[in-house]
């Protein structure tokens, strides 16, 4: 139905930041993880996020804009934390052992960012829910 | 809560004959749109079904399918509203 779009795109960036808490939390309780099923050390993960367009019906389209989807889920490209611990059972030859090159300040501030913007999306929803409210208001009086 | 699907959808041979007689009365819009509220009713029973079942993840997806039922519910409440007000106020004329 047309007449909740706002509740629609809300809705998706709902759905996305929901999966960006989910990848912060998957950080940081990989901090420490050196066994994955790809072998070697865990990598941090991020999301990627996608503008989600509408399918054209008319000619000239009037808004098109349909809120946003996950493109996909990366994972850090550079190189894992080396730390001297010979006696870890993952350690190499020369006693190091390889964690997860995950930063805290910057999970965090990523955890921030993602709940401000999931607070921000519900503000969205409850206003257009409240200006609906209002226009059935109209006549009543 | 139980929804009872009790706006029957209009038969095709109904409708044809209808849409031959000329254009969509009132009675016909607003059954339509009835049946469309009813739909979000059963969307957002189910919503809340499966979220009790373990099957939807997403909390808010729940809250957002009953937030569309219960505004559009209210819609359809505020146009009734307004049929029977005209209904009165026509029953009421001095002739």
């Amino acid at each position: 139905m047309e007449l909740f779009t706002s509740f629609h795109i809300s809705g998706s960036a709902l759905t996305a930041e929901k999966l960006r808490v989910d990848t912060v939390a998957s950080n940081l309780a990989n901090m420490q993880t050196t066994r994955t099923a790809a072998g070697g050390p865990y990598r941090r993960k991020t999301v990627v996020f996608a503008e989600r367009l509408a399918r054209v019906r008319q000619a000239p389209p009037s808004f098109l804009g349909r809120g946003v989807r996950v493109a996909a889920v990366v994972e850090d490209p550079n190189p894992p934390r080396l730390e001297y611990d010979p006696e870890h059972p993952d350690a190499d030859e020369e006693g190091f052992v390889a964690y997860p090159n995950i930063d805290l300040a910057k999970e965090m501030t990523d955890l921030i960012t993602a709940s401000r913007s999931y607070e921000a999306n519900t503000t969205v929803i409850n206003t257009a829910k409240s200006l609906y409210l209002k226009a059935l208001e109209i006549g009543r009086g | 809560m139980r929804i009872n699907p009790y706006v029957v959808p209009l038969s095709p041979t109904e409708k044809e004959e209808k849409k031959a007689s000329g254009p969509a009365t009132f009675g016909d819009l607003f059954q339509e749109a009835l049946q469309k509220v009813n739909r979000q009713q059963l969307e957002a029973e189910e919503a809340l079904q499966g979220l009790i079942s373990g099957e939807v993840e997403d909390l808010h997806q729940v809250m957002i399918a009953g937030e569309k039922a219960r505004l559009s519910l209210q819609l359809t409440v505020q146009l009734t509203n307004k049929v029977i007000e005209a209904y009165r106020e026509i029953t009421r004329m001095q002739i």
